[in-house]
């Protein structure tokens, strides 16, 4: 087997006490003992309630945050004391895409200087020239289904969902190798999710890119994801190829997870109210 | 008289660029009891809708072009901005879909609690208990304890701790409970939720499906209920319409739209839905071709209408 483009080994992770300003808050454990290891190419998913860890695990992949216990590693080197050109060029190979698109986006900046904005900082990196820029916005927002016509509005213009498309094509401006999805498609319909889905799964060809990959929506990672680790309170409970782990869990939170998922079926829905 | 009656409505926002078209002849009844689900495309303007209901989009910029919403046979287009400021956290309960609008971070989720109750008890003390003659603390207490008792009632526990607390010190199942407890505190007779479930898990997210559904069965309101996700509808709603670029193109009962759909555009929808229970090839999004029939089905639908 090739070597792991993304391998977690033994993570702990704990927040410090710390005292606020209404007393001290404890010390609390969000993290123990995760064992991951991301083939490049791979799509890996996670999945576990609101609470049990999943955003504290990729800020220690994005080395924003310090393992307590055990480390990171990204192609092999670890993602934090890097020193700053070397946390530039990580930064650029690993890109995260956020549930939230409007925090995430700058308002009083065009859609055209949100995306070049990337390309200032690591055009270098990648070969591409200042004149070239305005070419590539436009060849990114085409990828994700918006247009000429959207390059110089400002974020507070466009639906949630089209917000969430221009924050993809931003990730990917920089060309990335693994890119970090925190409920990507949680704010957009059915359709343009399937859209963005299939592009996902058509760059990931093209490109050669590895997932790590962030849902509540257990559809949406079956459909993506080649592996999938559920994560409840801080630990992984199990791991393994999403087909198996979805159709014979074999731990109790799984199958809680699995059964509360609304079907589109109203047949099977005893709370819904009849018409 | 419906609850809520939208007829016709048309609106159209300006930018720099000019005017452009976002809600295109809108047609919504809304009667007391009923869940309406809408659902459909992503800046389809779903949203304008919801916030057109409680007229919150700033007259700068929204400029509606034709057709009326009338709340309880009250004209809302037309009614002056303090009637409006009442109906507002008082008979219209909102949970928006952009989160900066919802929670202060830096306010303390009881001093947001008891600021929302007392807006909505200018209008109507009785929520609190009171007549209206009361002293400034009769009212706050009578605030305070009215917030406590509702986020005890929603499953929020130890609620007279947790109101000292801040936003970013609840979970996010935590925070979207506050979030409809505010919008509830003025005792609404129609609750418009935007989105409320989107960032929750599943298991939270059916809690607060319960929630919502418990809140239809005691009080009778009536509810506008905005998803992109069909499982919700099918699980809670009681209706459902279907907004594809600025247009209804589908409505009807869950029991009837969701089981068989018409227009070609509620098919795809159904036919997007990733499943976790059967792998899945491949999921159709819309394409150019697709595109086109669902635009040729709405000519079609509209040339009926105007012959
Ligand atoms: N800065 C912090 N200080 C102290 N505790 C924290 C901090 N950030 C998160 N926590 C706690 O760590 C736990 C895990 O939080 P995390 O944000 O990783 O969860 P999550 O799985 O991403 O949840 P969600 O699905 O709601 O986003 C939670 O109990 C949370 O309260
Ligand atoms: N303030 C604004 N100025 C100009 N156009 C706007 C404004 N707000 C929204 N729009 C446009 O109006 C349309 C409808 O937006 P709306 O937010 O209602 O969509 P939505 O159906 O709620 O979408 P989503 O599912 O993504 O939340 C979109 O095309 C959007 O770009
Ligand atoms: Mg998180
Ligand atoms: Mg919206």
């Amino acid at each position: 087997m090739s070597k792991p483009l993304l391998k977690i080994e033994g993570l702990g992770h704990v927040y410090g006490a710390r005292r606020g300003l209404f007393g001290t808050s404890p010390a609390f454990r969000a993290l123990t003992g995760i064992d991951i290891s991301v083939a490049r190419g791979e799509s890996f998913g996670l999945v576990g309630e609101s609470g049990s860890g999943k955003t504290t695990l990729t800020r220690n992949i994005l080395g924003l945050e310090r393992p307590s216990e055990g480390h990171v590693l990204f192609d092999g080197h670890p993602v934090i004391d890097l020193g700053r050109g070397g946390e530039r060029r990580l930064r650029r190979r690993m890109q995260i895409v956020f549930q939230d698109p409007q925090a995430s986006l700058d308002p009083r900046m065009t859609i055209h200087d949100t995306i070049a904005e990337a390309l200032v900082i690591h055009g270098p990196d990648l070969g591409i020239a200042r004149s070239g820029y305005t070419r590539r916005v436009l060849d990114l927002l085409e990828a994700v289904g918006l247009g000429r016509e959207h390059l110089y509005r400002h974020p507070h213009e466009f639906s949630g969902g089209q917000r969430q498309r221009i924050n993809i094509a931003r990730a990917l401006a920089v060309e990335p190798e693994l890119l970090i999805l925190d409920e990507p498609t949680s704010a957009l319909d059915v359709s343009v999710q399937a859209d963005i889905l299939n592009l996902l799964q058509r760059l990931q060809k093209e490109l050669g890119l590895t997932y790590f990959f962030i849902s509540h929506d257990l559809g949406v990672i079956r459909y993506t994801c080649d592996r999938v680790a559920v994560i409840e309170r801080g630990r992984i409970v199990e791991q393994g190829p999403v087909a198996k782990i979805f159709d014979t869990p074999s731990q109790d939170y799984t199958r809680k997870l699995m059964d509360a998922i609304p079907d589109p079926d109203p047949d099977l829905s005893p709370l819904r109210r009849l018409a | 008289m419906a609850l809520l009656d939208i007829s016709d409505l048309h609106l159209s926002m300006r930018s720099f660029e000019g005017e452009t078209p976002i809600l295109k002849g809108i047609d919504l009844t809304v009667e007391r009891g009923q869940i309406w689900g809408v659902v459909g495309e992503t800046g389809s303007g779903k949203s304008l809708t919801g916030l057109t209901i409680s007229r919150l989009l700033p007259n700068t910029t929204a400029r509606y072009t034709g057709g009326q919403v009338l709340f309880d046979g009250k004209d809302v287009l037309r009614a002056g901005e303090r009637d409006m400021r009442a109906l507002r956290g008082g008979r219209i309960g909102m949970i928006f879909q952009d989160p900066t609008t919802n929670l202060n971070p830096s306010f303390r989720i009881g001093t947001q609690m008891v600021d929302a109750a007392l807006h909505a008890a200018r209008d109507k003390p009785a929520i609190l208990g009171l007549t209206g003659r009361e002293s400034r603390r009769a009212r706050r207490r009578a605030a305070w304890q009215a917030s406590v008792a509702l986020l005890e009632s929603f499953g929020l526990h130890d609620a007279e701790d947790r109101m000292a607390r801040f936003p970013h010190e609840f979970s996010g199942g935590m925070r979207q409970r506050v979030l409809i407890a505010m919008a509830m505190i003025g005792q609404p007779d129609l609750l418009i939720a935007d989105e409320p479930t989107t960032a929750l898990d599943v298991s939270v997210q059916s809690q607060i499906l319960r929630l919502i559904h418990r809140l239809v069965e005691e009080r009778n309101i009536g509810v506008m209920f905005i998803t992109h996700n069909l499982g919700v509808v099918a699980q809670l709603c009681s209706h459902v319409a279907v907004m594809y670029r600025g247009r209804i193109v589908e409505r009807g009962p869950v029991s009837k739209v969701l089981k068989a759909p018409e227009h070609i555009y509620t098919r795809a929808l159904m036919d997007a839905i990733p499943t976790a229970r059967a792998q899945m090839d491949t999921l159709r999004g819309i394409d150019w071709p697709l595109r086109d029939r669902i635009e040729a089905e709405i000519a079609a639908t509209a040339k009926e209408v105007t012959a």
